[in-house]
């Protein structure tokens, strides 16, 4: 997969664009405005000449010196911007020409009457002008045609050397927003590679490590926290994994010890078969207890990471535990314990693993409960999810162990440790697997019962 | 002795790598009653299943040349359809399945007891010998009669809950095998897992006041460090 591309390029290339849209959209309309407020001030300019050629034009006598009409209308265009004038009559007779430029050649406005349409025209490639054509009929009922010019060359001169500027500042512009936005991305994201480093600088042992959310902006301050959160985790895990590696290492070391120290004993002078006999089942208790502490890691290993898909499929809690009853019902009795169940409720779990969970809780509290008294189970069904809870009357268990409970090879009296059968795994197998199907085991004590409450999510 | 008899002459094949483990498995079949062969590399492995004729072999999934799945599969291919029963020091649900498509007939993960792997051996080649459909199990004096559900010894009428019936079956079935607790465990009671509590202690303890307590002869036998047997005793029990 393609890595996506860079988020400084990315965004520098965003505000370019952006700058490139502004700039090109202000540069178009000061280009426009200049060009309209030139076109105004000339349409303005050439009106106020033809108002001024009006009444020269209705006071013309037939008979009058040419040369005194000439000069009037040279009166009139002194003062203006070098206009050029002239007028016809109808037959095309010359009456008045300002220039010896040959306005003829432009071409009339197609529309009659006249009006007072603009007209761009060229005269040759360097000079342009606007031209306005009017008709007028003076009080002798001549018609006379009136052609004024103005040349624009001046303002387009203006405007070609407006827009060099203008544009080379918009270049100028884009590339220097572009720059900035560039330095500015990099500055906004200094925190993150400040975080980064920070980050990068953890190693294994370094795990109580926290970032601290305050001091970064409040965007990351969301994956600082979540990071801190990993953190945690991560740090959990590994302290479990070491302290459960030291505790393997503890756990085996006893039994190897007492399974050497008891053959080199035994070898170290000859014995009777009996007494052979009586070693080889000694160690054969230690072996069993050994290979169920594998069986018993290697399950606990499987189960918290997932290892095995699990197959679920809906239980009636009632018959399970009615079953384990069954098997455990000798043994209690033997203790003089008794077994009562209440309430139904429906799971949906790992038949297995449910069971083993249970199975473990059960002994666990049949075992602790005194002569004559009672283990209790009671299923309840809430909105969403299936309580189980197995309770044993019994001596209280302090509150400092509670937490600890359902740690691998923990136990509440450690001089019980080499006494009991069991691998001190039993209740962090219950966990678990609890834990596996999305539910959450607590344990709660007090002086008169001991209560481990299972809640597992309801599914149908 | 006892039913041992119907596993006389069955020939089985070692295939393991490790030479203790492999001495030890034969020595332990042999005194069981078995004929076995001890090979400690695939390929021999391999030839000697396709040459000579075997009831049953029990194979290592992992030997250094020539592992157990190939060769499974091999000799299924081969048409020898012999069953094998698989030795792993891996457990995982991917392997077993894997073992079971190729057509294993079971699995067992290293570290196991002795007596389990025997009582498994037993089952699997059982499995080949037509079962016969008594209605009446009788040893000695003791009589079963599954039907009614009914139990005697000595003409006497023994009453036995439904889980002590279920127990004394499985004890006679295998009579003259030595059954561990984790089998009785998961045959009785459906609990496919070791308890660390000495639930099939009391209940053969409970079986046996009802079945041998009130009579000279005693049937139920405690195999230390192993399980428990049902058998009519002679000299060489200890």
């Amino acid at each position: 997969m393609k890595q996506p591309t860079s988020l400084t390029l990315r965004l520098t290339l965003l505000f370019s664009i952006v700058a490139t849209i502004v700039f090109l959209s202000f540069g178009w309309i000061m280009e426009r405005s200049i060009e309209k407020h030139f076109e105004s001030g000339d349409r303005k300019e050439l009106r106020l000449i033809a108002e001024a050629v009006r009444p020269v034009l209705e006071s013309i006598q037939i008979n009058q010196n040419p040369l005194q009409i000439k000069q009037r209308f040279d009166d009139i265009l002194v003062g203006h911007h070098h206009p050029l004038l002239r007028i016809t009559d109808n037959s095309g007779k010359l009456i008045y020409n300002s220039s010896e430029l040959n306005l003829a050649t432009v071409p009339l406005p197609s529309e009659r009457p006249y009006k007072e349409k603009i007209q761009q025209w060229s005269a040759n490639t360097d000079n342009h002008y606007r031209i306005l054509t009017q008709q007028f009929t003076g009080n002798n009922s001549i018609p006379y045609i009136i052609t004024l010019a103005i040349s624009t060359d001046f303002h387009q001169h203006f405007l070609s050397h407006f827009r060099l500027i203008l544009w080379g500042m918009i270049v100028a512009g884009i590339i220097v927003m572009g720059l900035m936005s560039w330095l500015a991305v990099r500055y906004g994201h200094r925190p993150l590679r400040h975080i980064t480093d920070q980050i990068g600088h953890i190693s294994s042992n370094e795990l109580n490590t926290r970032l601290a959310p305050e001091s970064v902006p409040v965007e990351l301050s969301e994956l600082a926290i979540s990071f801190n959160d990993l953190l945690q985790r991560l740090d959990k895990a590994f302290d479990q994994l070491s302290n459960f590696s030291a505790d393997i290492a503890h756990e085996l070391r006893t039994p190897v010890t007492n399974l050497m120290t008891q053959t080199q004993v035994a070898l170290s002078r000859t014995r009777t078969i009996e007494e052979y006999q009586e070693i080889l089942y000694s160690n054969i208790e230690e072996f069993e207890r050994l290979s169920q502490m594998i069986a018993d890691m290697l399950f606990l290993a499987k189960t918290d990471n997932n290892l095995d898909p699990l197959d679920l499929e809906n239980i009636d809690l009632y018959g399970e535990i009615t079953n384990l009853f069954d098997y455990y019902e000798a043994w209690a009795e033997d203790n003089a314990v008794s077994l009562s169940l209440e309430g139904k409720a429906q799971v949906h779990c790992n038949r297995l693993m449910l069971r083993r969970a249970l199975s473990n809780l059960l002994s666990n509290a049949i075992r602790h409960t005194p002569k004559e008294h009672a283990v209790t189970v009671k299923l309840e069904t809430h909105d969403d999810r299936v309580s189980i809870v197995v309770q044993n009357p019994g001596e209280p268990i302090l509150s400092e162990h509670l937490p600890k409970l359902f740690d691998r090879f923990y136990r509440v009296d450690p001089s019980r440790q080499r006494t009991s059968d069991s691998t001190g795994l039993g209740l962090a197998i219950t966990k678990s697997i609890i834990e596996a199907h999305g539910g959450n085991i607590i344990v709660t004590s007090d002086e008169t019962e001991t209560q481990f409450q299972i809640i597992l999510p309801f599914t149908d | 002795m006892g039913s041992k008899g119907s596993f006389k002459k069955m020939k089985l094949l070692i295939v393991e790598d490790e030479i203790k483990t492999g001495e030890y498995l034969k020595q332990g079949l042999n005194e069981a009653g078995f004929i076995t062969d001890l090979v400690n590399n695939g390929l021999d492995g391999y030839h000697q299943a396709m040459t000579e004729s075997y009831d049953l072999i029990i194979l290592d999934v992992m030997l250094p040349d020539l592992d157990g799945w190939r060769i499974l599969k091999s000799l299924r291919e081969a048409n020898k359809n012999m069953p094998v029963l698989f030795l792993t020091a891996r457990d995982s649900v991917e392997d077993r399945v894997k073992g079971l498509e190729l057509g294993a007939d079971d699995y067992l993960v290293k570290p196991f007891a002795f007596s389990e792997l025997l009582a498994r051996v037993r089952t699997i080649i059982r499995r080949g010998i037509s079962p016969i459909n008594e209605l009446i199990l009788t040893i000695a004096d003791l009589e079963l009669d599954l039907t009614r559900h009914r139990v005697n010894r000595a003409k006497q009428r023994i009453h036995l809950t439904a889980k002590e019936f279920s127990l004394l079956e499985l004890l006679i079935r295998h009579q003259g095998e030595v059954l561990p607790r984790s089998l009785i465990a998961s045959q009785v009671w459906d609990m496919n897992f070791d308890s660390d509590t000495n639930v099939i202690d009391v209940a053969i303890r409970r079986l046996r006041s009802k079945v041998d307590d009130d009579f000279e002869l005693k049937l139920i036998h405690t195999i230390r460090g192993m399980g428990y047997m049902l058998d009519i005793p002679d000299n060489n029990l200890p």
